[in-house]
């Protein structure tokens, strides 16, 4: 999962990217409006977590230029002004969630996991495809009830691909969501974690559809 | 500074705006009047002087006479007036001979001899009559040229010789013997005299009429200069404010301008009141922030020396800074709420308002699948005071029930018509566990939280009845007929 962190007090930002880090995002950063607003026109993310005290260009001046755009990503604002007619105001801007500062980091997880979550149309935090089961808030998974290990890179692919049950994910799809922007993307590495997953998981979980990509078996 | 030209003095003066109107409203008055006045005197003495002149008239026609050669004769010994006499004395008659030998109506019949006689007083003038038809018994008046260019205003008519019909057409060049004489008598007298009265009068009346201005001008100023007095102890009053010798507009006011005063007064006593609330907050929240701070600086000073200090630092930090939040929020909704009580004329609407902050809560509480219902609000339901207020009255409430509700949250809004102001009642029902009544008072003490599980400040009741007293309402806890907790906030509403 990728999420634009749109923050400019450099300290909060790297804690923040931390703890998504942590949770097992993927992190782009934007410190000023006009960045944020390029970026969430020209890369996909699964999320943004958005300041609106930004330099350049006002958080609600960005948000509102995705939505013109017609940019669907949930996005939450993360701000210290906390007055209603404000959270009004973000909300009609096309804001899914809005949290105000100081805030807890949990609740900031938890908010970005329903976002997530929601924005695929998925009503529980817990996921479940056959035997499979992911739990987002804690981000545990179970084969057929018993705990499995998995890597971060393991675990953000097996994320996205529940994300998407029966759904045909391709590589370029699944790269563009498990790295962040400024990293070497390099397709053969998605094969080597889908064969690493395959492993760990029954056999015929993922299923290769040629020339497409993958698809995640044995949904309900 | 610039003097003001008369666009400006008119355009920001009261006083000159009133008595500029004034006159322009005085001299076509008293124009109009200076005109009639003329034209009636005139058409007046005119006309008595034609009805004199008509006298005239008929006097010279009594004492015409026909000799037996059918020549007319007058006896001027008969006419009194020693004018007629006088050379250019002002009255004139004189008698033409006008030939009737054409066809009845015919022009070329009419023509015949001027001045066949004179009175001595035309001398060796005569009068010029028009060209002009008269019929038996009918008297024309003209204005002519006199003798010596004098006007004169000139008085006719025409006398038959009644004897015989005419038997036949004749020339029109014939002797008058051939026909029927036809006498055109004209009596005129010089009209210069009548002009100089109508000449003086009118320079009297235009006299009068000047003077009569200068008074009505001299009863405008007046006018002007009273009604407009408590103006000036406006200006006075104002002035004083201004210099900071008085807090308010002081003095005794026309029922006009009161309102205004008493609006006025108002906004200056809420500045006052919002200065003295906004530097006791100021204070207030610089105490609340600065004991945390103490404690932060104190625990940082020992965790450098005290491992054991050292340990606890991460849980006292993350203790203080809560401490520290909940004050900021409290004293910034009470600093917020510096707008509008006692501000004349604000009110905001309720039904957008509401729309607005379900639509935060329907995302902000997405998790949670609530069933929100805002009920069906009067579109004309309307608070007295700031829109920003009640939107954190509300939005507080709201976020409250939101957060401990099961399944549903209902708002409803209605108005209580009281004898001197209408009351604005809102209700906010939920279906969660509900507060104790014995716990009601505690949870809207200063910052109480009551559950620690569930996320948020513990200080919404608080700040919404906070405000709420601000603009002299009242929030009170209660039991919902949903199972829940019903919040009732009372608050100054707008008569619709």
């Amino acid at each position: 999962m990728r999420i634009l962190l749109v923050e400019d007090e450099p300290t909060l930002r790297a804690a923040l990217r931390r703890s998504l880090e942590d949770a097992g995002y993927v992190v782009d950063e934007a410190d000023n409006g006009r960045d944020a607003w390029h970026l969430g026109e020209t890369e996909p993310f699964d999320a943004v977590v958005l300041d609106l005290g930004l330099p350049q260009l006002d958080g609600l001046t960005v948000l509102q230029r995705w939505r013109e755009a017609g940019q669907a990503m949930p996005v939450l604002i993360l701000t210290a002004r906390d007055g209603w007619h404000e959270k009004v105001a973000g909300i009609d801007a096309g804001a899914d969630d809005y949290l105000t500062k100081p805030f807890h980091t949990e609740e900031l997880l938890a908010r970005l996991r329903a976002l997530i979550r929601r924005a695929q149309g998925l009503g529980s935090p817990l996921l479940r495809c056959g035997p499979i089961t992911l739990d987002t808030r804690s981000g545990r998974v179970t084969l057929g009830g018993e705990p499995i290990t998995l890597t971060s890179h393991e675990y953000r692919l097996l994320a996205y691909l529940m994300h998407r049950p029966g759904q045909v994910v391709s590589r370029s799809e699944l790269t563009e969501h498990l790295y962040a922007q400024d990293h070497d993307r390099d397709s053969n590495t998605i094969e080597v974690f889908v064969g690493r997953l395959r492993r760990k998981l029954p056999a015929e979980a993922i299923e290769t559809v040629r020339g497409l990509g993958y698809r995640l078996q044995g949904g309900a | 500074m610039k003097p003001p030209g008369l666009r400006g003095a008119l355009r920001h003066s009261l006083r000159w705006r009133l008595l500029a109107a004034t006159l322009v409203a005085l001299l076509i008055a008293l124009l109009l009047a200076g005109g009639l006045l003329a034209g009636l005197f005139r058409d007046h003495v005119l006309r008595q002087f034609g009805t004199a002149l008509t006298a005239q008239l008929d006097q010279v026609t009594a004492r015409l006479d026909v000799d037996a050669a059918g020549q007319p004769r007058l006896d001027p010994a008969g006419l009194s007036d020693p004018r007629w006499s006088r050379p250019y004395g002002g009255l004139y008659w004189q008698v033409d001979r006008v030939s009737t030998q054409g066809a009845p109506g015919s022009q070329h019949g009419l023509r015949g001899q001027r001045g066949v006689l004179r009175s001595r007083s035309l001398w060796d003038s005569e009068l010029q009559a028009p060209a002009d038809a008269i019929a038996d018994g009918t008297v024309h008046l003209h204005e002519v040229a006199g003798p010596g260019g004098a006007r004169l205003l000139l008085a006719e008519r025409s006398v038959r010789d009644g004897s015989a019909e005419p038997s036949a057409p004749t020339p029109a060049d014939a002797a008058p013997a051939h026909g029927r004489p036809v006498w055109r008598l004209m009596v005129a007298a010089d009209l210069a005299e009548t002009e100089q009265a109508i000449t003086r009068f009118n320079g009297t009346l235009a006299g009068s009429l000047a003077v009569l201005l200068g008074l009505l001008c001299a009863a405008a100023v007046a006018q002007v200069a009273v009604g407009l007095a408590p103006l000036r102890s406006l200006q006075r009053a104002l002035a004083a404010v201004h210099a900071g010798q008085s807090p308010r507009l002081v003095g005794r006011f026309p029922s006009e301008v009161q309102p205004l005063i008493d609006d006025f007064n108002a906004v200056l006593d809420h500045r006052a009141q919002g200065v003295a609330r906004a530097r006791s907050q100021a204070g207030d929240l610089a105490h609340a922030v600065k004991t945390p701070l103490a404690v932060l600086a104190q625990a940082a000073t020992a965790a450098r020396t005290d491992p054991a200090a050292a340990a606890e630092l991460p849980a006292l930090v993350t203790q203080q800074v809560d401490l520290a939040r909940r004050q900021v929020d409290r004293h910034l909704a009470r600093a917020r709420a510096a707008a509008a009580p006692g501000l004349p004329g604000s009110h905001c609407a309720i039904a957008p308002l509401l729309q607005g902050l379900l639509r935060v809560m329907e995302r902000v509480h997405a998790e949670r699948h609530l069933d929100l219902d805002g009920g069906d609000i009067d579109p004309a339901i309307a608070f007295a005071g700031d829109a920003q207020d009640l939107q954190e009255m509300l939005g507080n409430l709201l976020d409250n029930a939101c957060k401990w509700a099961r399944t549903g949250v209902a708002v409803h809004a209605t108005t209580q018509s009281a004898a001197d102001s209408p009351r604005l009642l809102l209700q906010v029902d939920d279906d969660g566990p509900g507060i104790a009544p014995e716990r009601r008072a505690q949870v809207m003490a200063r910052g109480a939280r009551l559950d620690e599980s569930v996320p948020g400040s513990g200080l919404g009741l608080a700040i919404v009845q906070d405000l709420a007293e601000l603009y002299g309402g009242q929030l009170t806890l209660g039991e919902s007929p949903l199972g829940g907790l019903r919040a009732t906030l009372l608050l100054p509403g707008v008569r619709a």
